[in-house]
């Protein structure tokens, strides 16, 4: 009897410790609809992504590209033959040889997809096989690749089974890094709502409600195989947005009368709320039809209630009034922040919902002669319960909005204050959508300063444009770091989304400027050369007042040095001790490489650890420091790491026993679980090695 | 007291100095008058040379630097090497051989110190540390005990530099600061406008070239009297039969700091009378 009690109270003490569980397996196609095919575009290239062994001779057009899944990179190539014919050979094996045959596509209008099965090796988890379709769009230079694996599972919560799926958002082949999300049936309705604005989709770190009980993820393992559930705060449930719901409250002051209003003010009339922007052009060109519409049915009670997502009132009164649009109009200048197109979960634009005289959701995103047709069924609907069963819902396959334009800023940025600079921001777009209307600017730089506005115009596909940004000099003193914000658009088809993206950049602040005087200071130096050098024609008094006024200038020197900072800065130099500057070690310059035994060996460490990697800027060995440690850190997604400037924070390093006798010493890495700092740069990797092995 | 006693005694202080850093005392503002490695684990000065490498590296209008230098300059001149820097001592201790040796090769040590400041700009990096015998005693040697440097090529290139030099010196005496040192170099160009120097009194002067046979830099203190590389530190004053040498501060250009103008020579080419 003893020994099951033990066991039972273990066993409960186990469960609720941990929480729930839910393993995982692949989800079959009629539990997930398509929002579990995530997408990303990938560009093509004339070279191989790594030496694979391949005679192109034979192709007329060969264009290389390489999946990452995991650790694992396949390089892939997609080859057009003499006869027109087109193929993809694929590494499935990472043999760097591309010897199997080509892989059989399937031809569709303009485009041609081959199915692949590829093994996702998730550092930390087990091997699994990831299904992925590579879609050309023929004569393009780049493919998209579909796929998700998406996992799902039953989640028991009092007794009732709820279905719990997750996918892999960013194809990346691990679970549970940015961009993944997972959906669950809170409704157990058993269809599960994981569009973008799907009420039952979640971002990783969202928790979710099913009846009265709260959970968020507590773990998820990188293979999709399982995933820990511990409880949450309860969290309101999100409203669905799906016909046969109410559609959530609206309260909005409108824009053309000021006055107050709200959805539930207008039951009784069929109502169209509609999300717009003077920016996205297919929400533009619905404006006359709606403008038709409403003149025609207004009188019979329909209504539409636009929710502008500008962030210009000028350009919005401008469009209003040039179009003599007279509708209730909700403007908040938020953009996609806006309070009510955050409850409606708009993702992208035009999104419209047409709303029974009840105030609840009939239809959504119709347009054209479908819209009016079912305006006028609703109009002459009676005030009773219309048979409208809600149906499935038709969304167009997209993922939620994610940024397009990767943005490059210099690793620091050197300015001078009262003058201030400027400094180049690089973006790239990574996709095959146009980025339009892109305004780069920096903010945050210092209290008082204005945030300079550049604005880039329109980044074509897989474009780049680079633009300088001015920086005023500081007013209230300088910042040592900064916001490069982007904003920008960017349509799929006729879905826009708004994207504003942000990257920090650090700045480092040089001498104070200077006042100009009659005569330029460096005169000083100037005299003290000349002194010497006539002090070798002088004899007598002549040259004990050479002396004394040579004693007189190097005061002056001094003085000038000290007002200039350049004390402190000698101060700094010598307070800093790096390795390879004063010959303890060899500088190493080299773009830092980690053999394959090293990289087995950082997979297979099963711990956690951060490294603090601590530099200075004039310090020769430090970047090859700073880039090793990032490289170690993409082998194993367990270990992160930060970058620390120890000359700026110099109490960091204290405390971190960078500081030996004073002095700074860099290149150091802190191993923040153990303590241990490592000097200097010889043998780095194997000393990383051993010093994660301490870790336990 | 004792000249020589007292040139000790300052010469301790110079050490001391370079050691202060025992007392937890961090590194200061302060430049050392002298060649010691700031990389030294117990400095708390800022090594001049090392300092001059990374402003050009910085492209930094060295106004402290130079200030400092020539206030330093003005008040010893090379005094410092013979009175003070702890490099100039190990040099001074381990001075057996006070000969004359190859004169000419003395400017060497400017083309060090232009070589210095050309290698930190044309290739942005402090060469001169990588070499420096006083950074192989200080810095190297210190830091493989504590553990930061291992016996790697750029230690074994830095002990390699430091038993040529002490080679070098126990061949000929100071020798690092006849003919390699780049801070004797520039101190050196001070040397004539000093407020520290030799004075000679040329009316006692019997040219005899003892002097010379004392000088640890192979200078002929008489005709060479405060040149750029004498070192002042006065091992001449006391080998002077007659009392014509002295040496304490005085204005640059008063009476006895210039070299006697000789008629001839007056036993052998040279001056220095043959060794007895």
């Amino acid at each position: 009897m003893k020994p099951t009690l033990v066991i039972f109270a273990v066993w409960a003490a186990f469960a609720l410790g941990v929480g729930q569980e839910v393993r995982l397996g692949p989800a079959p196609s009629d539990v997930v609809a398509d929002w579990a095919q995530a997408f990303v575009p990938l560009r093509l290239r004339a070279t191989p992504p790594q030496p694979v062994e391949f005679d192109t001779g034979g192709l007329l057009l060969a264009q290389w590209g390489e999946i990452g899944l995991g650790t694992a990179r396949y390089a892939f190539l997609l080859g057009v033959a003499k006869n027109g014919e087109v193929g993809m050979w694929v590494d499935s094996d990472r043999d760097r040889r591309l010897m199997e045959g080509a892989l059989a596509g399937v031809r569709g209008p303009g485009k041609v997809e081959w199915r692949v099965e590829l093994l996702a090796t998730p550092a930390g988890g087990e091997p699994y096989p990831y299904p992925l379709t590579v879609l050309w769009p023929e004569g393009r230079g780049y493919v998209y690749l579909l796929g998700g694996a998406a996992r799902t599972g039953e989640l028991v919560v009092d007794g009732v089974g709820a279905t719990f799926v997750l996918v892999d958002g960013d194809l990346d082949g691990v679970f549970g890094t940015k961009g993944d999300f997972y959906a669950v049936d809170v409704d157990r309705d058993g269809v599960v709502h994981g569009d973008p604005d799907g009420h039952e989709r979640f971002a990783l770190g969202e928790p979710f409600t099913v009846g009265e009980k709260s959970f968020r993820l507590s773990q998820i393992s990188p293979s999709g195989s399982l995933v820990k559930l511990g409880s949450a705060p309860y969290a309101a449930p999100k409203p669905p947005l799906v016909p046969g719901f109410p559609a959530p409250e609206i309260r909005f002051t409108s824009l053309l009368d000021g006055r107050s209003r709200a959805l539930s003010d207008l039951r009784g009339k069929v109502v169209l709320v509609d999300f717009w922007a003077t920016w996205c052009e297919p929400c533009k060109a619905e404006v006359p039809f709606l403008l038709e519409l409403y003149k025609e049915h207004h009188a019979a009670g329909f209504e539409i209630v636009g929710l502008s997502l500008d962030t210009s009132e000028r350009d919005l009164r401008e469009f209003l009034s040039a179009k003599g649009i007279r509708w209730p109009i909700a403007f908040e200048g938020k953009s996609w922040d806006n309070s009510v197109a955050q409850l409606y979960r708009v993702y992208q634009i035009p999104t419209s919902y047409l709303l029974d005289r009840k105030g609840i959701i009939r239809y959504r995103d119709l347009h054209g002669a479908e819209l009016a047709e079912k305006v006028v069924e609703l109009l002459s609907a009676s005030l009773a319960p219309a048979p409208v069963a809600p149906g499935p819902v038709a969304i167009p396959v997209v993922s939620a909005p994610r940024p397009i334009l990767e943005i490059r800023v210099p690793a620091e940025v050197g300015l001078v204050p009262g003058e201030g600079g400027s400094f180049a921001v690089r973006l790239v777009n990574m996709s095959p959508y146009d980025a339009e209307e892109v305004k780069v600017s920096a903010l945050s730089l210092s209290v008082g300063t204005a945030s300079p506005e550049v604005e880039a115009g329109t980044i074509p596909a897989f474009g780049e444009r680079e633009v300088r940004l001015s920086v005023e000099g500081a007013a209230g003193g300088p910042s040592r770091s900064g916001v490069v914000e982007v904003l920008y658009h960017y349509c799929i088809g006729d879905s826009c989304f708004q994207i504003q993206d942000r990257a920090e950049v650090a700045f480092a602040w040089g001498e104070a400027p200077r006042a100009t005087s009659l005569i330029p200071t460096w005169w000083l130096l100037v005299f003290i050369g000349v002194g010497l050098v006539v002090a070798v024609f002088l004899r007598g008094r002549a040259l004990a007042a050479v002396g004394l006024a040579l004693v007189g200038l190097s005061v002056a020197s001094l003085v000038v040095g000290y007002l200039r900072g350049q004390a402190t800065q000698a101060w700094r130099i010598g307070s800093v001790l790096c390795t390879s500057c004063v010959g303890i070690e060899e500088v190493r310059a080299e773009v830092p490489t980690l053999s394959p035994a090293d990289r087995a060996a950082l997979v297979a460490f099963a711990g956690s650890a951060r490294l603090v990697v601590f530099s200075t800027p004039w310090c020769k060995s430090c970047p090859y420091a700073k880039a090793l440690v990032g490289e170690v850190a993409r082998a194993n997604p367990r270990i992160t790491y930060e970058l620390v400037d120890a000359d700026q924070d110099r109490t960091r390093a204290e405390e971190a026993g960078v500081v030996q006798s004073g002095r700074v010493i860099v290149p150091a890495i802190l191993i923040a679980e153990t303590k241990r700092v490592l000097f200097g740069t010889a043998d780095l990797t194997a000393r990383i090695l051993a010093a994660l092995g301490e870790i336990r | 007291m004792k000249l020589r006693t007292l040139r000790r005694g300052t010469q301790g202080l110079g050490i001391l100095l370079g050691v202060f850093g025992v007392t937890g005392i961090g590194m200061t503002h302060l430049l050392f008058p002298g060649l010691h490695c700031y990389a030294c684990p117990l400095a708390i000065t800022v090594c001049p040379i090392g300092l001059m490498q990374n402003l050009i590296v910085s492209g930094t209008v060295p106004f402290y630097f130079l200030g400092a230098i020539a206030a330093y300059g003005l008040f010893l001149g090379r005094g410092w090497c013979g009175w003070f820097c702890p490099f100039g001592t190990v040099n001074d201790l381990l001075s057996f051989r006070k000969v004359r040796f190859v004169r000419a090769l003395s400017p060497v040590k400017l083309l060090v110190l232009v070589g210095t400041g050309v290698a930190a700009w044309r290739l942005a990096d402090t060469w001169f540390c990588k070499l420096c015998p006083a950074a192989s005693l200080t810095a190297s040697l210190p830091y493989l005990g504590l553990g930061v440097a291992q016996v790697n090529a750029p230690f074994l290139l830095h002990m390699g530099t430091l038993a040529a030099v002490l080679l070098g010196i126990a061949l000929v005496a100071r020798f690092w600061c006849r003919y390699l040192c780049p801070m004797g170099g520039l101190l050196s160009l001070f040397n004539r406008v000093s407020f520290f120097g030799l004075r000679l009194q040329g009316d006692r002067c019997t040219e005899c070239g003892l002097c010379a046979r004392s000088c640890p830099m192979g200078v002929l203190p008489h005709r060479e009297i405060n040149s750029g590389d004498c070192v002042k530190c006065g091992e001449c004053v006391p080998s002077c039969t007659s009392s014509a040498l002295s040496i304490g501060f005085s204005l640059p250009g008063v009476r006895g700091r210039d070299p006697l103008r000789s008629t001839g020579p007056s036993s052998g080419s040279d001056g220095v009378p043959p060794r007895q």
